[in-house]
């Protein structure tokens, strides 16, 4: 619960600006869903564990309704449903406060923040994964943060592709995840000793998972899947674009992100600023969300934490 | 500059130790002041030293960047943070001790557990789905069977020296805990040499 006033408010307003003009300028339409809808809908997008998250409340006929506690999935199911005779693809942003309850956790003490998000719906494979990145690094620079921010990237089918071929039941795949996730390298390398395989050990060094193409050619020498081999190549893929551009300086690969699996299909983007302790973005490619609301097609976008970044900014203005 | 939080009492020591031995050295004048925070001999880390709950809510927040700390408290707080490396220092185990070995058979109804881990103890009877009322304490907890206000606790147990002082005797063991090194998810990616070196240095030198 945060009041913004004055200076703080126009900054926070500012930021707001830069980024919906960026969004203009690559041709993403605004958008703006409603702000509470029936909780099914998000269930059907988000998940019931993330969906839970939402605040709940019961309508005169006892229907459940949430406060939305995400945006991309009213988009999704108003382009599979609303939109669905409008050519493809479809380009949308947002600027909308989003509600969730948060876990007694001291960094995340937020109730309520603002997305600044996009989708591009209908598009799928590099150039569409291309592009939201290079929206997400043009937003964080008109804002001068050049040289302090950094988008991981990963494809969640590396770990898919590895936990399919070592056969967890689902449980040990939530821990096996979970380890990766959290870099619990000596935990990891123990749970491995029940599993023949080698493919595991890829995510057993943390000072391999993080990094530069190096990341993907050691990665190879584990890794033989064809599940995994695929998205490896489609990553370095997209590591020789970002550095064709001249962002590799911008850009990490991170293979241990591996923290929303249900959600995300190919591409994961995480964004770390200086200066903020948690991550301030994240987003990726989800192509089973249009599906569940009818309509199946590829879909890739992401959001920035508007509050995040105004503390960010409005720290270093006063320190100036 | 790297800052890292270290929990105060048994961790500090051995986690000085073991930096230390690792090459990253504060002086002892240093540590022998009533400063808070200091730095090492060449300036390239920082330490701070609190309370060892507070420790994942500095590197939670980035304030630091990595933290040293006990396995019990970051299963206690809710905390979201990378745990790269088990450090092997102040081990130790969380436990259920009660007067009586037979105490959690014997107890009809519902079982009362003091303790100061009321998330790890009711994580532990609510797995097993054994109905406990959870009594929140934040010291001496080995006084509670003894004067009636509980029929077991949770607690960190050392030698077991102060359980059976107090006439205690361990029931079952819930979890091992020891040092853990801890790192801030940003900082992992903002910094990633910095805390890479850090890693490999203790990793050779534990």
């Amino acid at each position: 619960m945060r009041y913004y006033i004055g200076a703080e408010a126009r900054l926070r307003r500012t930021v707001e600006d830069v980024a919906m003009s960026v969004f203009e300028g690559w041709n993403y339409e605004e958008v703006i869903t409603p702000s509470v809808d029936y909780y099914d809908l998000f269930e059907q997008g988000m998940g019931q564990r993330e969906a839970q998250r939402g605040f709940r409340f019961t309508d005169n006929d006892g229907r459940l309704l949430a406060l939305r506690p995400d945006v991309t999935s009213s988009v999704a199911r108003m382009a599979a449903t609303l939109l669905s005779e409008r050519p493809r693809p479809l380009r949308f942003c947002y600027a909308a406060p989003v509600f969730r309850q948060q876990a007694q956790s001291p960094a995340e003490w937020r109730r309520e923040n603002t997305q600044l998000g996009c989708e591009l719906i209908g598009a799928g494979g590099k150039p569409a994964d291309l592009e939201i990145l290079r929206l997400a690094a043009e937003i964080l620079s008109r804002l001068n943060l050049q040289t302090r921010y950094c988008i991981t990237i990963n494809n969640v089918e590396i770990f898919n592709g590895v936990a399919a071929q070592m056969n967890l039941t689902p449980e040990a795949r939530e821990q096996f995840r979970s380890l990766i996730d959290t870099r619990a390298a000596a935990e990891l390398q123990q749970f491995l000793q029940d599993y023949d395989s080698r493919e595991g050990h890829a995510f057993s060094q943390p000072t391999q998972l993080t990094g530069t193409r190096t990341v993907i050619q050691t990665a190879r020498h584990l890794i033989t899947n064809a599940r995994s081999v695929a998205a490896l190549d489609s990553l370095d893929e997209l590591w020789t674009e970002i550095e064709s551009l001249g962002l590799q300086n911008s850009f990490e690969i991170d293979l241990g992100n591996v923290s929303s699996l249900d959600y995300y299909t190919g591409l994961s983007l995480k964004v770390f600023v200086h200066g903020a302790g948690t991550s301030v973005g994240r987003g990726g490619r989800y192509d089973g969300l249009t599906g569940s609301f009818g309509r199946a097609e590829p879909a890739v976008g992401f959001v920035l934490n508007l509050d995040a970044l105004t503390e960010v900014l409005g720290r270093e203005g006063a320190q100036q | 500059m790297i800052t890292i939080a270290i929990a105060k009492g048994r961790m500090q020591d051995g986690a000085l130790a073991l930096l230390s031995r690792a090459g990253i050295r504060v002086s002892e004048d240093a540590i022998n002041s009533r400063r808070l925070a200091l730095k090492d001999e060449t300036g390239q880390y920082r330490f701070i030293f609190v309370k060892p709950a507070d420790v994942p809510v500095y590197v939670e927040h980035g304030i630091a960047d990595c933290g040293v700390v006990g396995r019990d408290v970051l299963l206690e707080s809710e905390a979201d943070l990378l745990l790269p490396l088990d450090l092997g220092i102040a081990r130790c185990r969380i436990v259920v001790a009660a007067a009586d070995p037979e105490a959690m058979t014997k107890v009809q109804g519902m079982i009362r557990v003091a303790t100061k881990y009321s998330q790890i103890a009711s994580a532990h009877f609510g797995a097993r789905g054994i109905p406990v009322e959870i009594i929140q304490l934040s010291g001496s907890v080995e006084l509670a069977p003894a004067l009636g206000l509980a029929d077991v606790i949770v607690d960190l147990v050392e030698t077991g020296e102060t359980l059976r002082e107090n006439g205690l005797t361990v029931v079952e063991e819930i979890a091992e805990s020891t040092g853990r090194l801890v790192v801030n998810r940003a900082s992992y990616q903002l910094k990633t040499e910095e805390v890479m070196r850090l890693l490999d240095t203790l990793t050779t030198a534990k």
